[in-house]
């Protein structure tokens, strides 16, 4: 085994590696740039060679750099993790020729794998089933059905060249391709110039299911099951999980069969991992394999129990590998949510920027034994940290495993409950929001489920009643708390804190309730819905962003902030304001008209805060909607500002030079 | 016996009434709470008692003799925040508009000679129209002894406006010389002429909202403290400020129980400042982490928002926080700000509350707006308001303390009682570039040399030991180490004594 490797990436999976090679005595050296020279990696590792200026192409891509500091810490091997120089057959080839092990596939693998259709026809040499398609010329509409025919429907249209969902067409019927294909062909003519068109099979309702794949140099390739990635936005994924709850063991016997047999067919010696597209029906096909570690490994490596960075390891050392297919089990399930640092509020807009909090779940088992899960974070981060412009905005992958499916997920939705960031915008609450879908919990996904599930973006959820309850509880908690501890340190004619009669509100829900304090928690009578709720085991002090405790047996965290009266309130996917009132002040309340929302229709707010590049409308010009109205600047990033709508603009807040808060209002209309 | 029992009840109901159920409902429907609904929201539970209730007006002319309401437009008295007494006013606008005749006046003259005896503070709410016209000079005699009292008062026991709905003319000058201004937005405005005259005089067309709502005031002219959505929010938050007071020049502060370890170390500060100088960062990050609970009451959140003014709490003692914000206009020192530090500044001071400066300022706001403005004058108040307070004043040096605004800002030279800075502060008269370019004019059309200049100018005097060997620094501290050095700092100066000679007053540059 080595005893001193170089890792050529950053971020999390750079800590990822750092820790195998730690339990395996190995020392590791990190390359960093200027971006990240105080990061968790570099903090971590026994080396460190810094390598230039933040973007990648000027130090995490350069191969000079990275071999030439392998040369000076002595590093025997390179593990590239992913992205990067991982997939780069020449970097892995150049690794060989200066005599430094790539921890990796052979470079004859990655390019075999690389070019696109170089792999298709590895893989149907391979007895890989790919997805039936005519790729040749299309002589006319005839030519065209007969094609669909043999293919069989549903078939889609797509111009070579197309591109912007442009020039795609979806045939179920004979009569689909009749109108279909010349329109089509005139389409791509007219839009691209270019009137070639292939057919294929339209898979309806697609997931994207893969098989992570594990080789030595010595012929022995398994298969470590299959890991489903379906929930995905814009190609991105999101949540992944392991085992799929589409395949059945027949299904995944075939497909792992076949995956093998791909790697064998090009000598795979490392971990890599095989993508299928797979239809409703389990008829899966070959999409690309990809060679190298990949972002969701952790699911594999939870319900399998190997670590598949030391695998690699141990195979780029040559080792033979110490165990077959029959050693390997499934055991019970796993998921993988991935934190970024985007707002889902506003669009998933990258919300980069300084942790100013960041408190995760802690790693371990937790839950009751009917409910027992297990956390596993991986992330690159510390509080204090930046999510800089120049690389990926992922903040960290939490993943939870369990005995079953609905143990994985419900842990996971616990999990997201105890992470708590600040500073910047993430996506805990929309991934909570999926944990709680019963369509994700039935596991009936597929690749288009994000849009499906929100196809007015994401704006929370309506609290439910569990959610109102434990808003309920913890809001009286606090404000008891904070209301004794005032009138303790009060004046002489302060007197204790006796009443027990209030009226909370969540939202527009409003409850008179009795509240009767208890050690580290409090019984909640609710006459008016003949109930009464028992929070125990509070963990919460004055000035926690984060609310913990038990509610009628039920174990919750909630994020709650001051507001200027009450309280913010978000568990999960639900956001409330919360209020506790004494009968007077709720009295009050109620007589003062609700003002309505401010109608932000008629203005055009930042949507981030950062500087006013220009601002080029001026009172009482027309718009027209779609035009550009002011370009923001927020972490060196121009962001262009349009009206969503016609109109005369009436004032104009901030001009060019002034910074603006998120919400802050760039232009009224009249 | 029974009968004149009954009687009293009888009058105080009609008293309580107001101007009657259909003012009261159309108050409700503008959005606004009555003058004794407000107040009791604002005071302990039960413990309001009021003072004058049956006082009517004295006034007979225009057919005034026909139309009399006990209370006569406002309410006052006396209550309890959290147990400690406090003084009230609160204008009633469904009695007569809440306009002010002589027997008016009266009541809140009243409550504000009481509240300075006993040492307690006041709280007007404002919702009203202004000068009972009828009565004329009765009226103007009534404001000026509310002008005069509140004078007498600045400085004695803290005052507090909080206006809920019209404030105009006469009515201004008393919110105007109390300590903080508290604004509802949508439902309140200040300002002395009135959208009619404006109309008239300027020919400007302007709404009440445009020429004086909360967000002109809490944003633009710097006329008021804060702003909020309504009035349960306003009145919730007073009370939150007034724990954060004492009851008068003659206390120290209220403390508390802290749910807060005094020597939590954040390790994350260590980050806080970034590698390029250039590069802004957040102040109220570093503040929310140093102070008790994050809790943290801000004073002018939404104008000059380049210095940060509030109170806080360490261990459970209030203090007072200025800080540069390095986010706005790179934290430098300009008229709006100075003026809203420095008035700050001089509460502290007045009320025994303890200052916390954390400075990061590049130095004062250069160009003919500012000079043309009196940057000068402006800027030497809080100079001022440093060098004569008297209570315990700490200062944390984070990044930049460069030239005039290094001395003001609470500097060791203006009897600054523990001066730390951290390891990224740079003390010097200027930035290293600015710096090398008139040392070394000569220089100046060999860009290579000036950069090696700038470089052993940096290396010379960006960072805080110059001035540590020098005794401006008490000590360079690491930054997560900033919560457990100066409240260990706050505690040591429990017992400190300093005294300003004698004189009638001085003549800060106004």
């Amino acid at each position: 085994m080595f005893s001193k490797i170089l890792i050529a990436n950053r971020g999390e999976i750079a800590v990822r590696v750092i820790k195998t090679c730690r339990r395996m005595g190995i020392k590791t050296v990190v390359v960093y740039s200027e971006a990240d020279a105080d990061s968790l990696a570099v903090e971590m590792a026994d080396e460190t060679v810094f390598i230039g200026p933040p973007p990648a192409a000027q130090s995490y891509l350069v191969q000079d750099k990275i071999i030439a500091a392998c040369k000076e810490t002595g590093a025997e091997a390179v593990h590239p993790g992913f992205g990067f120089l991982s997939e780069n057959a020449s970097f892995a080839q150049r690794c060989a020729d200066e005599g430094i092990v790539f921890i990796g596939p052979n470079p004859g693998a990655i390019s075999a794998m690389g070019d696109k259709i170089e792999s298709k026809k590895f893989a149907e040499r391979a007895g890989v089933s790919c997805v039936p398609g005519h790729i040749g010329e299309i002589d006319d509409t005839a030519h065209a059905i007969r094609i669909s025919e043999e293919i069989g429907y549903p078939v889609m249209i797509k111009a070579s060249a197309g591109g912007g969902g442009k020039g795609i067409r979806v045939a179920h019927t004979r009569k689909d391709v009749e109108e279909g294909f010349p329109a089509v062909r005139a389409e791509a003519k007219a839009s691209f110039g270019d009137d070639r068109i292939f057919i294929e099979k339209f898979i309806t309702s697609p997931r994207h299911i893969e098989i992570q794949v594990l080789g030595d140099k010595h012929g022995h390739v398994v298969h470590l099951f299959e890991r489903e990635c379906s929930i995905q936005r814009r190609n991105q994924k999101v949540i992944e999980e392991a085992p799929s709850p589409l395949l059945d063991a027949k299904t995944r016997d075939a497909m792992g069969a076949q995956a093998v047999a791909l790697a064998k067919a090009v000598n795979y010696d490392s971990a890599g991992t095989v993508e299928f597209v797979a239809g409703q029906d389990k008829s899966f096909y070959f999409l690309e394999m990809n060679t190298r570690l990949q972002v969701e490994h952790p699911v594999t490596e939870l319900i399998t129990g190997v670590d598949l960075v030391e695998q690699m390891l141990r195979s780029a050392a040559g080792e033979v590998m110490a165990f077959g297919q029959k050693d390997l089990k499934i055991n019970g399930w796993a998921l993988e949510s991935r934190i970024y640092a985007e707002d889902p509020y506003r669009k998933f807009l990258p919300s980069i920027g300084r942790l100013v909090r960041y408190d995760p779940p802690v790693e371990g088992e937790h839950g009751d034994r009917k409910h027992a899960y297990t956390v596993r974070n991986d992330a690159g981060v510390r509080e204090g940290d930046e999510i800089s412009m120049f690389y990926d905005p992922m903040i960290s992958k939490l993943c939870t495993w369990g005995k079953d499916r609905i143990t994985a997920i419900d842990g996971m939705a616990r999990a997201l409950e105890d992470f708590h960031i600040e500073g910047l915008g993430q996506n805990i609450p929309f991934l909570a929001a999926v944990m709680d879908q019963a369509r994700f919990r039935s596991g009936k996904i597929a690749t288009s489920y994000i849009a499906d599930e929100f196809p007015e973006g994401f704006h929370g959820v309506e609290p439910t009643v569990f959610q109102k309850d434990a808003m309920t509880a913890a809001a009286a908690f606090m404000h008891v708390t904070l209301a004794r501890r005032a009138r303790d340190a009060g004046g002489p004619l302060a007197r204790p804190l006796t009443r027990q009669d209030w009226v909370i509100t969540v939202g527009e829900t409003r409850r008179a309730v009795t509240l009767s304090p208890s050690a580290h928690g409090m019984d909640i009578e609710m006459p008016g819905e003949g109930r009464s709720l028992a929070l125990r085991e509070v963990e919460w002090r004055p000035g926690s962003p984060v609310f913990r405790g038990v509610l009628d047996g039920v174990a919750f965290a909630l994020e709650a902030k001051p507001a200027a009266e009450g309280f913010v309130i978000r568990q999960r996917a639900a956001t409330a304001r919360v209020l506790v009132l004494t009968p007077l002040s709720a009295e009050l309340h109620e007589r003062l008209p609700k003002r309505p929302p401010a109608d932000t229709s008629k203005m055009i707010v930042s949507p981030m805060p950062g500087l006013v590049v220009s601002l080029d409308v001026k009172e009482g010009q027309e718009v027209k909607e779609g035009e550009t109205v002011a370009i923001i600047e927020a972490m060196k990033m121009q962001n262009i500002i349009k009206t969503e709508r016609d109109g005369v603009v009436k004032t104009v807040g901030p001009k060019a030079g002034d910074s603006v808060a998120a919400d802050e209002i760039l232009v009224e209309f009249a | 016996m029974q009968q004149i029992l009954e009687e009293l009840e009888r009058r105080r109901a009609h008293a309580r009434a107001g101007g009657g159920e259909k003012r009261t409902q159309s108050q409700h429907a503008k959005g606004k709470l009555t003058a004794r609904e407000r107040i009791a929201l604002l005071m302990d539970e039960g413990s309001f008692e009021e003072f004058d209730m049956f006082v009517e007006h004295r006034s007979h002319e225009f057919g005034m003799e026909t139309q009399r309401v006990p209370g006569d437009g406002v309410v006052t008295g006396w209550g309890t925040i959290n147990g400690r007494v406090i003084y009230v006013f609160s204008k009633d606008f469904t009695v007569f508009g809440g306009s002010l005749s002589g027997a008016h006046a009266a009541k809140i003259v009243k409550v504000q000679e009481q509240a300075m005896k006993v040492g307690a503070p006041i709280i007007g709410l404002f919702d009203a129209g202004g000068a009972r016209i009828q009565e004329g000079v009765e009226s103007l005699a009534g404001y000026a002894d509310i002008f005069l009292q509140n004078v007498m008062a600045s400085g004695v026991i803290p005052q507090i406006s909080v206006i809920m709905g019209p404030c105009a003319g006469g009515d201004v000058y008393s919110p105007a010389m109390t300590d903080f201004i508290f604004m509802v937005r949508d439902t309140s405005y200040m300002f002395v002429t009135g959208p009619d005259v404006v109309k008239t005089v300027t020919n400007e067309v302007v709404t009440a909202e445009e020429l004086g709502g909360a967000r002109v005031h809490a944003g633009k002219s710097g006329v008021a403290e804060g702003a909020f959505d309504n009035d349960l929010e306003a009145l919730t938050q007073v009370r939150r400020l007034v724990d954060f007071l004492p009851l008068s020049n003659r206390e120290k502060p209220p403390t508390r129980e802290s749910f807060d370890e005094a020597d939590r170390a954040e390790k994350s500060l260590d980050t806080l400042v970034p590698s390029n100088p250039n590069k802004p960062y957040d102040m109220k990050e570093l503040i929310n982490k140093v102070v008790d609970e994050a809790d943290f009451f801000e004073i002018s959140a939404d104008w000059a928002k380049n210095i940060i003014t509030g109170f806080a709490r360490l261990d459970g003692q209030p203090i007072g926080i200025v800080a540069n914000q390095p986010q706005v206009l790179a934290g430098v020192l300009d008229i709006d700000s100075s003026r809203k530090a420095a008035r700050f500044v001089r509460f502290c001071d007045a009320f025994n509350i303890p200052i916390l400066t954390f400075v990061d300022v590049p130095g004062f706001m250069p160009g003919t707006k500012q000079e043309y403005g009196g940057l000068i004058k402006h800027g030497a108040k809080l100079l001022f308001a440093y060098a004569e307070a008297t209570v315990p004043k700490i200062t944390v040096i984070t990044r930049k303390a460069y030239g005039g605004a290094y001395d003001v800002m609470s500097s060791k030279h203006l009897r600054g009682d523990f001066n730390y800075a951290w390891p990224t502060a740079e003390i010097a008269v200027m930035g290293a570039k600015g710096a090398v370019e008139i040392i070394f004019r000569a220089e100046a059309k060999d860009p290579e040399a000036l950069a090696a200049r700038e470089a052993e100018y940096k290396a010379r005097f960006a960072n805080p030991f110059v001035a540590a060997g020098l005794g401006y620094i008490d000590d360079v501290i690491m930054p997560s180490e900033t919560r457990r050095r100066v409240t260990r700092a706050l505690k040591s100066l429990k017992g400190k004594v300093l005294e300003n000679p004698w004189k009638k007053h001085d003549n800060i540059p106004l």
